[in-house]
């Protein structure tokens, strides 16, 4: 039972470091591999906002997601958007902003680094501290139970804000056909940058709770999730907020197997090893609707 | 000059590992396949030369001989599992070969060296060898640039409908993409474990893509100039950058950001752009004065400028008379900068 406390804990921090990538994506057709980069970046800025004040909880929650929701504006103003405008196909530009994102995500981690000598840094310096609760005989740190709570609570927003409201459906429409959702009236560059802000927002929160739970952040944390991400997101499959939810909980799942079946080495080759058999076996992913583009 | 490369040695021998490596992944983007299976080639090269050196003790050509093989036969097997997916797709299953690539060495155990990787690696390799073995792949590649075999490629990558209507099996250029991607990147591996004579797990890792591509970013990707001159830069800069100092990472991040969001061709593009604009310019030149001529014949007004490539409102101009496939192509590959 324990067991299934962590794989629901697990699932929740990738959930939550997912849900926005999964959100850009299957929208607004942006793989932002800067997404790791803006993860890591906003619990540094709150580390280096806790070197000067002490805050509680939520304060420190509160500049994460703002730090998170500033970056990703900033990096849709300055690179994504320049990409698109310059691009001449949608093949192209999603390249271009591949290889973008990863251009621009050097940069905030040459800052931490340099900042922190790439030693890992946390968030200790803050009123709030991490203490263990028990539940009806399973044991679950308040970190660990907030992550839950907020993981599921913004995913069933989000697909709430997708599924009901007028903006999410101007939102899928860019997804399905952009053009013709222009010819509607839809403002795709607004509802982009509010897409990208929302996705900031949700990598500065895991950030500054993945921290919190761990202790501990080194400024490279973000490259390993953005893969494991990019596995939950395309197991589920692309577009589909039930597809990213059942994705984020099933590799937390397939992880902790193996992480107490064996000794543990290996954990990391579950996600890359997953998105290889998905994308070979069921290409659209398990709740995918749309046909995977083949040439 | 042997002064110069006695004291830069291992400058030298990294930036043509570095210049192999970003091949690997430059010539499977130039046919349109957008694969990182490159740097995973690179580590399986590295760990297979060093493990056959080490463990077995092979000479180093045969070494290196055998890996070239092994991975190129590991390129081809990838790309027959692979070759259905495209775009992101692709990219993200390369990238998920390269971190198992990894994994698998961290889990070797005894034949890997585990965490801590080989070390110890002594070959009886020399620079020659090496400066030599990268020219002949560089030629082998630079070759597939030019006359026929250079416009399939490209048509292959910007138009593979097309290609297909025109009797080009693309299905086989982009599996010999995948050959070509992986023996590159096997010859760069061996090759740089044989010179450095170690190779740890943290070697072939994210980095080693984020590597590759800020190369070909930066110097450009549509040919091995691009490459040469990504590959120079980035082993360099850093020692020239030492100046700046503490802030060369960040320097090295604006760098590549830049060149990728407002160079998508690179460095070389702009360069190949410098050139066609001043070929342009002299053509044009010649073309006015030919108009002038023709002007007098039939008395028909012409605009200044000898833009109309179309022939259209008259005469085609003898310049650009025949049909041309390799200017055909260029004016497809530079319609990007006069589009939207």
């Amino acid at each position: 039972m324990q067991d299934l406390v962590s794989v629901v804990t697990l699932g929740s921090v990738y959930l939550l470091f997912a849900l926005g990538m999964s959100l850009t994506w299957g929208t607004i057709d942006i793989l932002n591999f800067a997404h790791g980069s803006i993860f890591m970046f906003s619990a540094f800025s709150a580390s280096l906002v806790l070197e000067r004040t002490t805050l509680g909880l939520l304060p420190v929650l509160l500049i994460g997601a703002a730090v998170g929701a500033l970056m990703s504006l900033l990096i849709q103003v300055v690179a994504f958007e320049q990409i698109i405008k310059r691009a001449r196909d949608r093949r192209t530009a999603e390249m271009q902003i591949l290889i973008g994102g990863i251009g621009v995500a050097i940069i905030p981690l040459a800052i931490a680094q340099h900042h922190t000598q790439s030693n890992p840094f946390g968030l200790s310096a803050s009123s709030f501290s991490v203490e263990s609760i028990s539940l009806g005989g399973l044991r679950i740190t308040n970190v660990a139970a907030l992550t839950v709570l907020l993981a599921v609570a913004l995913w069933a927003a989000a697909a709430l804000w997708l599924r009901r409201s007028r903006q999410g459906l101007a939102l899928r429409s860019i997804g399905v056909d952009a053009q013709t959702a222009a010819l509607m009236g839809v403002d795709r560059r607004r509802l982009a940058l509010v897409t990208m802000a929302v996705a900031g927002a949700t990598a500065g929160l895991s950030g500054i709770l993945f921290t919190f739970s761990l202790g501990a952040m080194t400024p490279e944390s973000g490259d390993t999730l953005l893969v494991k991400a990019f596995a939950c997101i395309v197991l589920g499959g692309v577009g589909s907020m039930l597809g990213v939810a059942f994705g984020a909980y099933a590799l937390a799942a397939a992880e902790v197997l193996i992480l107490t079946q064996t000794n543990g080495s290996w954990v990391e080759a579950v996600s890359f090893g997953l998105i290889f058999l998905v994308l070979l076996v069921r290409p659209a992913g398990v709740f995918g609707r749309k046909e995977v583009r083949r040439t | 000059m042997s002064g110069f490369l006695s004291t830069n040695l291992v400058l030298v021998q990294s930036t043509l590992s570095g210049l192999l490596l970003a091949l690997s992944i430059q010539v499977p983007l130039r046919m349109g396949v957008f694969s990182f299976a490159g740097a995973g080639s690179y580590g399986i090269g590295a760990y297979g030369a060093g493990i056959l050196v080490l463990r077995y003790e092979y000479g180093a050509l045969p070494a290196i001989a055998l890996t070239v093989v092994a991975t190129a036969v590991v390129g081809l097997l990838l790309g027959l599992l692979i070759n259905r997916l495209a775009g992101l797709y692709l990219a993200m299953a390369t990238v998920a070969f390269d971190l198992i690539i990894s994994v698998v060495a961290i889990n070797g155990g005894e034949l890997t060296g585990a965490s801590t990787g080989l070390y110890g690696i002594i070959a009886d390799f020399t620079t020659a060898q090496m400066v030599v073995l990268t020219l002949v792949a560089l030629a082998l590649v630079a070759l597939s640039e030019r006359g026929r075999l250079g416009r399939r490629v490209e048509t292959v990558r910007e138009d593979p409908e097309l290609a297909a209507s025109m009797g080009i099996s693309v299905r086989r250029y982009r599996l010999a993409a995948f050959v070509a991607s992986g023996a590159l990147g096997g010859l760069a591996g061996a090759m740089n474990v044989l010179v450095r004579s170690t190779v740890g797990p943290l070697d072939i890792g994210f980095g080693l893509i984020v590597l590759a591509l800020t190369m070909i970013v930066v110097g450009g990707s549509r040919s091995w100039v691009g490459a040469v001159i990504g590959a120079v830069i980035f082993t360099w800069l850093p020692d020239l950058l030492a100046v700046i100092g503490e802030w060369q990472e960040l320097v090295y991040g604006v760098i590549v950001a830049v060149a990728a969001i407002y160079l998508p061709r690179g460095i070389h593009g702009v360069l190949a752009d410098g050139v066609r604009w001043v070929q342009r310019k002299r053509r044009d030149r010649r073309a006015a004065a030919a108009g002038v001529v023709e002007e007098d014949e039939d008395g028909g007004v012409r605009p200044p400028e000898g833009e109309d490539l179309t022939g259209e409102g008259g005469v085609p101009l003898p310049a650009r008379a025949g049909p041309d496939p390799a200017h055909a192509l260029d004016q497809l590959a530079a319609r990007p900068q006069a589009g939207s």
